[in-house]
């Protein structure tokens, strides 16, 4: 701080002991919970980094996905996901700046749970047991947790001045009321494939992420934890 | 066969709302296979459109149009007879189109057959603490549809009917009861199967846990020379852990085989010894020995109970006649027999990767180096064959 500032303000002097003390709240900052999620300070570029490689995967994994669960709903599925079906949600991640389209990930992850849930209900009383599809929906919910997890730390570590991601509810309008089996066959198929095009808008937009909100020599989480 | 798949415009229709726009009945119904149905396909008059603009589909297949009936403006039927078994568990898309080709409405079908009566139940416990029940599906084994199979049981005396809960995705005719089992008291056990089209009861079959019980493998087998005899193996092994103190008169069985052979010896006449001596075998020799326990006795009843698996393969050698195999670690020693020198150096190539060194040398170590071929040799083969089917 320049002298000028000094003689401006006197009694912002800050004792020695106060100073510690500001120093060990900031360290517990860094370890901040937000609904149940622990999350620890991470490096910029590798914890977007990670996410990235996770995103890459489940993207991975949901194109083999939605093969599996077209074979296994029998011929003429490939029309079942043309269709359109309300409350499922749409793949755009949206916001202008990088908080937002982080908070819109996030978001985005959270509202395909319940309807991933759902679709692993139906298909559980459709399928065989050992039936493969069971055990791909069953990691597609996993990892999607996971990640859903992962961008909620990067969120709170890169913007801890902005509000705390809400974790969204599961009203009765976020899934579809019981349908009969060719409406499950349908819906199943349009919550798969938005779920990879999502998938795929995530991997773009986590690169740009990166890029812009992770420089080479300032870290941006650090510069918002100087308040 | 070549399926006649239409065009389709890329104007997806609205799914959510074609409930209340087109509907078709009969909704997901379930016939037996050989059935003959009709199903209507009603579409609202909001859509603008004329029943016999429609058309129908069974699996991706376009249905002829003779088998159409236009019942009303807004009602189109379709009748197919003689319907074969469903082609896959969620049943067969039966849809209704527009002209276009867009979906108004499906229908799954479900052909296929009420269940057998399950056949061959069977049960068995391990070590008296649980109960593993097999069964087979009745009748050709196969209905098409989804069958549930539901294993019941209850004392045969008195206690009220039980299910078991856990079945296996891997064995699915088998059930696991894994606690809070009676002893000295009879079970009646059976088997439900029930699906869309009937339901079918196994035979009951009574037991007392006690009957029926197995056990883990003997413990502990070693094979070993007995001195210098050629032709002769001492087999040692220790009572399965479990049921160590109640295995009184357990019976044990002993098979051995030559290391290059697929033919077993068996050795039954054993009793409840826990040793063994193999006579009139082969001098200069690897063989393979197993063995494997019966619980007889088991808390004092008298019965057999179920044979144990055998226990791994134990390898050993008898003396060959006037050779003793010399421990060097030279691979480059004398012996002109090439395939002989190639097994010694594959040999002495594997006591240095498991970093044996030359001061364990001993003909154990040999014997063990041909148990450890003889399983990798067996897994590449079933990895071979994986790679064929």
């Amino acid at each position: 701080m320049s002298g000028h500032v000094k003689n401006m303000c006197p009694q912002l002097s800050i004792s020695q002991a106060a100073r510690t003390l500001l120093s060990l709240l900031l360290v517990a900052a860094i370890d901040s919970v937000s609904a149940g999620v622990v999350c620890r300070k991470q490096p910029c570029g590798s914890s977007l980094q990670r996410s990235l490689k996770l995103t890459k995967l489940i993207h991975k994994e949901s194109v083999d996905l939605l093969k599996t669960y077209k074979v296994s709903q029998g011929d003429m599925s490939e029309l079942f996901c043309q269709m359109s079906i309300n409350n499922v949600p749409d793949p755009n991640i949206s916001g202008l700046d990088p908080s937002e389209r982080m908070l819109s990930i996030y978001s985005h992850c959270k509202a395909f749970l319940p309807h991933l849930k759902r679709v692993t209900e139906q298909q559980t009383d459709l399928q065989p047991p050992s039936s493969a599809l069971l055990s791909k929906l069953s990691t597609a919910q996993n990892r999607t947790n996971g990640l859903a997890n992962q961008i909620n730390c990067i969120y709170q570590t890169f913007f801890p001045n902005l509000p705390i991601p809400p974790e969204p509810v599961d009203g009765p309008t976020s899934v579809p009321p019981s349908q009969n089996v060719f409406q499950q066959k349908v819906y199943g198929c349009v919550v798969l494939k938005r779920f990879k095009e999502f998938l795929s808008r995530v991997t773009r937009e986590l690169r740009t992420l990166k890029s812009q909100v992770c420089t080479r020599r300032t870290s941006f989480a650090d510069t918002n934890a100087l308040f | 066969m070549l399926s006649l798949f239409f065009l389709i415009l890329y104007i997806p229709a609205v799914m959510s709302s074609s409930s209340q726009m087109a509907g078709i009945y009969p909704q997901d119904p379930a016939l037996p296979i050989g059935s003959t149905l009709t199903a209507t396909c009603s579409v609202s008059p909001d859509l603008g459109l004329h029943a016999s603009s429609l058309f129908w589909s069974l699996n991706g297949r376009r249905l002829p149009s003779s088998s159409y009936s236009v019942l009303s403006p807004t009602a189109l039927s379709v009748t197919l007879p003689g319907l074969p078994a469903s082609r896959q568990r969620s049943g067969d898309n039966l849809v209704c189109h527009n002209h276009g080709g867009h979906v108004l409405a499906g229908s799954c079908l479900y052909i296929g057959m009420p269940p057998g009566k399950p056949v061959n139940l069977t049960c068995w416990s391990r070590n008296t603490k649980d109960l593993t029940c097999r069964w087979a599906p009745g009748g050709q084994g196969e209905t098409f549809i989804k069958t549930k199979y539901t294993l019941k049981y209850k004392l045969r005396w008195y206690g009220r009917e039980k299910e078991c809960e856990e079945y296996s995705a891997a064995h699915p005719y088998s059930c696991y009861i894994p606690r809070d089992l009676a002893l000295f008291t009879p079970y009646e056990i059976w088997v439900e199967a029930t699906n869309q089209l009937g339901s079918a009861t196994s035979d009951v079959i009574t037991l007392d846990v006690l009957d029926v019980v197995t056990t883990d493998p003997p413990s502990g087998v070693s094979v070993s020379r007995v001195g210098d005899l050629e032709d002769h193996l001492s087999v040692r092994w220790e009572s399965p852990p479990a049921l160590k103190d109640f295995l009184f008169q357990a019976k044990y069985q002993i098979r051995y085989r030559l290391e290059d052979s697929s033919g077993w010896k068996v050795m039954d006449d054993i009793g409840n010894q826990t040793s063994c001596r193999l006579a009139g075998l082969r001098p200069g020799t690897v063989y393979f020995v197993q063995v494997r326990c019966n619980p007889v006795g088991i808390y004092g009843s008298r019965r057999a109970g179920i044979w144990s698996e055998w226990s791994h393969p134990t390898a050993a050698s008898t003396p060959h006649s006037g050779r003793v195999l010399s421990g060097s670690c030279d691979s480059k020693s004398g012996d002109s027999n090439s395939t002989l020198r190639r097994e010694l150096k594959q040999f002495f190539g594997w006591v240095r990767n498991h970093a044996y060194g030359c001061s364990g040398m001993s003909i154990k170590l040999y014997d063990q180096w041909r148990v450890w071929m003889q399983k990798s040799h067996k897994t590449r083969n079933q990895v071979l064959q994986g790679d064929k089917s």
